[in-house]
């Protein structure tokens, strides 16, 4: 498949698609939170060779805004995701002004991807996020303010006055509950590094950092400039993505079933999904029964079958829209908007999760129940 | 070994490596650059600046050291206290810059720092 000019799409180009959705998403977060604004000119730098660089800020503006928009549009994709993060980092070391952990996360993650492959190969993005979580937590660890929870009680109750900390932190001793969660935040965070190490605990990885950042920025209502997108986004980098198209078993006979495939098909950019009505007889080759087909959807995606709502979420995941709608929910709300950015972030949290999903099995199979007087006006495909 | 492996190698070895040992370095130093330090330190400061008798205002001291007269700042202080040395040793030398800034570090009592 060739390379689109579709920014909504992310197949056919030379990075896997999760890698090259990773980089958009950071891209588009970039362009919408405009931090194009923040490239700086040198300002007591970090090396000396950036020092009196006259056109160094046009410059880092010119090549931020170009690669930004030319990956977005799936145009040499590689090339632009690192030449996107290397100007990122030359702003970093050029200026002390502009420096920052988000802004130097943000460059590393975006050169690393320009040079990954999914799976094993993505190790730099690994290796990031464990050094990451090693650093910080190995600070917090050795700081006094850390182990006594000076930290956490002036920084919740004093700078970002948390309601529901205020509410609690006086009901206990002095500093217990500040402690309590700077000793939760430490142990999150040691632990991150191993989770990221061993294979088989990536999952567990991947969700601890997720809800980590989430309730982060829930806590506070604010996305640390980048760290909040780029940190859950490099997740990406890490998901099992289908390795060929998934195939999708659904009622041939019922007209809200027809209009739902439909719509989702208008959404498939990807053309990942394929379509085939159980009266087709499909099922019998993956040894699913007519009384189960016709109870609920079915999806086969590389040998793996999930059903219902797991299969509708399945279908949401692998979506590139669903992130970069995500991504632009959040970053192009307001600053003056946390509640916006909590409750998108919410949403997207409880439907992703495994515990949202009894919840969302429920929905479903009423909806399912209910399909042919939902759109009586049946409609035999076969 | 194709060419994407050899150019993964290439680029991301000495940058994971160097992250590594600026981990290690910080714990020596208190400036805590690129050790992967953010909001752990809570700094809330005010500047005051004095060049030739005559006290900057706060638009001007923005200017100066692109840091606000008074604010927050979520990194260590001394990343604060280098950019005034750095600026005043690199850019301002001819000002003589007298410069007072008071800072509580976490909501504790309050520390001066001068220069000279």
């Amino acid at each position: 498949m060739a390379s689109s000019l579709n920014p909504l799409r992310c197949g056919g180009t030379s990075m896997p698609v999760p890698l090259l959705l990773m980089a958009k998403v950071v891209a588009v977060c970039l362009l919408l939170t405009n931090h194009v604004r923040l490239m700086p000119d040198p300002f007591l730098p970090f090396l000396t060779v950036f020092e009196g660089l006259p056109y160094l800020q046009i410059v880092l503006k010119t090549v931020f805004l170009v690669s930004a928009v030319l990956l977005l549009f799936n145009r040499w994709v590689r090339v632009n995701a690192f030449l996107l993060g290397a100007t990122i980092l030359v702003a970093v070391l050029s200026s002390r002004a502009y420096y920052g952990n988000n802004k130097t996360f943000t460059g590393l993650l975006l050169v690393f991807a320009s040079v990954c492959d999914a799976g094993p190969r993505a190790w730099p993005i690994r290796v990031q996020m464990m050094i990451v979580y090693f650093g910080a937590g190995l600070n917090k660890l050795l700081d006094a303010d850390w182990q006594s929870g000076q930290f956490f009680e002036h920084w919740a109750s004093a700078r970002i006055k948390n309601p529901v900390y205020l509410a609690i932190s006086p009901m206990l001793p002095p500093l217990v509950a500040g402690k309590i969660m700077c000793w939760f935040t430490i142990v999150a965070e040691l632990c991150m590094p191993a989770m990221f190490a061993i294979r088989h605990l990536a999952l567990f990885g991947i969700w601890t950092n997720i809800l980590f950042q989430s309730g982060l920025m829930i806590f506070t209502g604010t996305t640390f400039t980048m760290f909040f997108y780029a940190m859950n986004a490099a997740m990406l980098a890490f998901v099992p993505w289908p390795q060929s198209k998934v195939m999708v078993i659904w009622d041939g006979d019922c007209g809200f079933c027809a209009k739902s495939k439909e719509w989702v098909e208008r959404f498939d950019l990807e053309q990942l999904i394929e379509w085939h009505p159980l009266q087709s007889g499909i099922g019998a080759r993956f040894g699913i029964s007519m009384d189960d087909l016709t109870t609920r959807l079915h999806l086969v995606a590389d040998g793996r079958i999930y059903t219902g709502f797991r299969a509708f979420r399945y279908m949401a995941f692998t979506n590139p829209l669903t992130w970069l709608l995500i991504a632009v929910l959040i970053s192009a709300a307001p600053e003056n908007w946390p509640d916006w950015r909590r409750a998108v972030v919410i949403c997207a949290l409880f439907f992703f999760s495994p515990v949202f999903a009894p919840v969302g099995e429920r929905l479903y199979d009423m909806v399912a129940r209910n399909r042919h007087k939902l759109m009586p006006n049946s409609t035999c495909r076969i | 070994m194709d060419r994407l492996s050899a150019v993964r190698l290439l680029i991301a070895v000495p940058l994971l490596a160097a992250q590594a040992a600026l981990i290690g370095y910080a714990r020596f130093v208190p400036a805590r650059y690129f050790c992967w330090a953010p909001f752990d330190m809570q700094t809330d400061y005010t500047l005051d600046v004095t060049i030739g008798g005559r006290r900057l205002s706060a638009e001007e001291i923005r200017k100066r050291y692109r840091r606000p007269k008074r604010g927050t700042d979520n990194r260590s202080i001394q990343n604060l206290i280098d950019i005034i040395q750095g600026y005043e040793e690199q850019y301002g030398r001819a000002d003589h810059a007298e410069v007072v800034m008071k800072y509580r570090i976490n909501g504790k009592e309050e520390l001066e720092w001068h220069r000279p």
